[in-house]
């Protein structure tokens, strides 16, 4: 990626080998410290822009939680960056809005795709290819929650990139575009909208990664995210031990 | 009197809403009772007594144009097998026809050419989601919108094919529209865009191509019913390699098995 190798990669607040193989990405750069919080044990790294960083480790297992910023601009650097220090694994945390009516407030969505409805993702590969989040991560989400008896949704979301344009699309001059769109949505079967997912699902495929998302629907309070957490937590561990057992 | 031409309206809607799921099904010639929930799709219609021949008991309920449908039993288990024809208009057809007689899930059964250096032929794909390069799928959801399999299909294909010890990779697939398109790319008018587009899903780590799973999966996701598909590995462009007719029957035998194993970790819905 860097013309020549670099240890200090040049948006990240780190250098190579400061990450762990496991990254966990919200968007918020204040959800850092709440995430890092769940875990055993862990050290701030620093912040730059809207980047901000944290590692520890939960039941022995190295865990890093790494904000993106809103958006698939800020989440594409992220995650090159994050790769190319020895990240693997990328579990985004986040909010979102129900789409579908069988999604309420209040649910916890698991996303096994991603609606291409951003820009950046069209800069990595054409349209056509879907943005999938990986086959191990979904399953072992999905084992967490059941453990963990936190009820959860597994279904496609829609990433946006305007913000205003989900919530107030009639003020839009394209309003008649995104309410034709929004609703294909509804038909289809989209669970929640955000903002970030489409881009990280087709990096990961590109790159070899493996990633998914875990949303909260219309919900952002602090005791949600760090159920969030607990879940994505469990899953890491779940995949760790399968890893070990492999080798 | 006056009021008849309101309750002839009104009836004429009724009427055509129990058409929907009780009238014989256009094209598959199919109507209400004469599926399984659980419909096997391979592409061929010439395949379809192959695989029943896998079921414990079978059979034909339908034979009409590319669409031959058998029903039978497995361990059991009630299931189907419908053949689509070739490419995602027929295959549209199919999904939806089937789903208005009572199909909820649905996986496809076809071979494929491999895409990377690591899937070789023999090796069965289980696809998690495919590159919508057709123009079916279009017809019903904005390009946008990714051709994702049922989660929990995927879950139970994958087991089956751990459980066979069987070569198997998961991930995306690619469904094009043109066959030649892509055996012979130098040949078309639009040979520039075919062949960048294939590099980048070369690039972006798609497993193989095929020509029906991206609509599959997106009617299914719009109609909300489970679907999968296993794609065999039948050609190698790149290598040359091809199987034999001999090593065909015998990974088409796998293919089948596991997916009527796969079956049973889906509960039956009358």
């Amino acid at each position: 990626m860097f013309s020549k190798k670099v240890e200090q990669v040049k948006h990240l607040p780190l250098k190579i080998g400061e990450v762990a193989r496991y990254v966990i990405v919200p968007g918020d750069p204040n959800r850092v410290e709440i995430i890092a919080s769940m875990f055993d044990d862990y050290t701030l790294q620093g912040s730059n822009r809207e980047f901000n960083a944290a590692k520890g480790t939960y039941k022995g297992t190295d865990v890093s939680v790494v904000s993106t910023g809103i958006g698939c601009p800020s989440t594409a650097i992220a995650v090159e960056e994050l790769a190319y220090i020895g990240a693997e694994v990328f579990i985004r945390i986040g909010t979102s809005g129900a789409v579908e009516n069988s999604v309420k407030k209040g649910d916890i969505f698991i996303a096994t795709g991603a609606v291409r409805d951003d820009g950046t993702s069209k800069q990595y590969i054409p349209i056509e290819f879907p943005a999938v989040a990986d086959f191990e991560v979904v399953t072992n989400l999905i084992k967490a929650s059941k453990q963990l008896n936190i009820e959860s949704k597994v279904g496609i979301c829609q990433s946006k990139d305007s913000f205003f344009g989900e919530v107030e699309p009639e003020r839009m001059p394209v309003a008649p575009y995104l309410d034709y769109k929004w609703e294909a949505w509804q038909k289809g079967g989209v669970g929640a909208s955000e903002m970030e997912a489409a881009t990280l699902f087709t990096l990961a495929q590109i790159k070899k990664l493996k990633a998914s998302a875990v949303l909260a629907v219309e919900v952002s309070d602090e005791e949600t995210v760090k159920k969030m957490t607990k879940m994505v937590l469990e899953c890491i561990h779940i995949m760790e031990m399968e890893r070990l057992n492999e080798k | 009197m006056k009021n008849d031409g309101v309750a002839d309206a009104i009836g004429g809607l009724l009427d055509t809403y129990n058409d929907e799921k009780e009238a014989m099904q256009y094209h598959v010639q199919l109507k209400n009772g004469d599926v399984s929930d659980f419909v096997i799709l391979p592409g061929d219609p010439g395949r379809v007594e192959f695989i029943a021949e896998h079921f414990d008991s079978a059979t034909l309920v339908a034979d009409n144009r590319e669409y031959k449908t058998m029903t039978g039993k497995y361990k059991g288990r009630s299931v189907s097998v419908t053949s689509t024809g070739i490419g995602c208009p027929s295959t549209a057809i199919a999904v939806e026809e089937l789903a208005n007689v009572g199909a909820k899930t649905f996986v496809r059964m076809g071979t494929s050419g491999a895409m990377q250096d690591f899937t070789r032929v023999g090796d069965k794909i289980v696809a998690t989601g495919a590159v919508r390069y057709e123009g079916t799928s279009v017809q019903y959801m904005p390009i946008e919108f990714p051709a994702v399999a049922s989660h929990d299909m995927v879950a139970a294909l994958v087991k089956a094919s751990a459980d066979a010890k069987l070569n198997y990779h998961t991930g995306i697939v690619q469904s094009k529209d043109s066959f030649y398109g892509q055996h012979n790319p130098e040949g078309m008018p639009i040979a520039a865009e075919l062949k960048q587009k294939w590099e980048a899903w070369v690039k972006g780590g798609v497993l193989c191509s095929e020509m029906e799973a991206a609509t599959l999966f997106v009617v299914g996701s719009y109609r909300r019913l489970r679907t999968g598909a296993v794609l065999l590995v039948a050609g190698d462009q790149a290598r040359g390699e091809s199987l034999t007719k001999e090593e065909y029957k015998q990974n088409m035998t796998e293919s089948i098995n596991m997916i009527l194993e796969s079956s049973l970790d889906i509960e039956e819905e009358k």
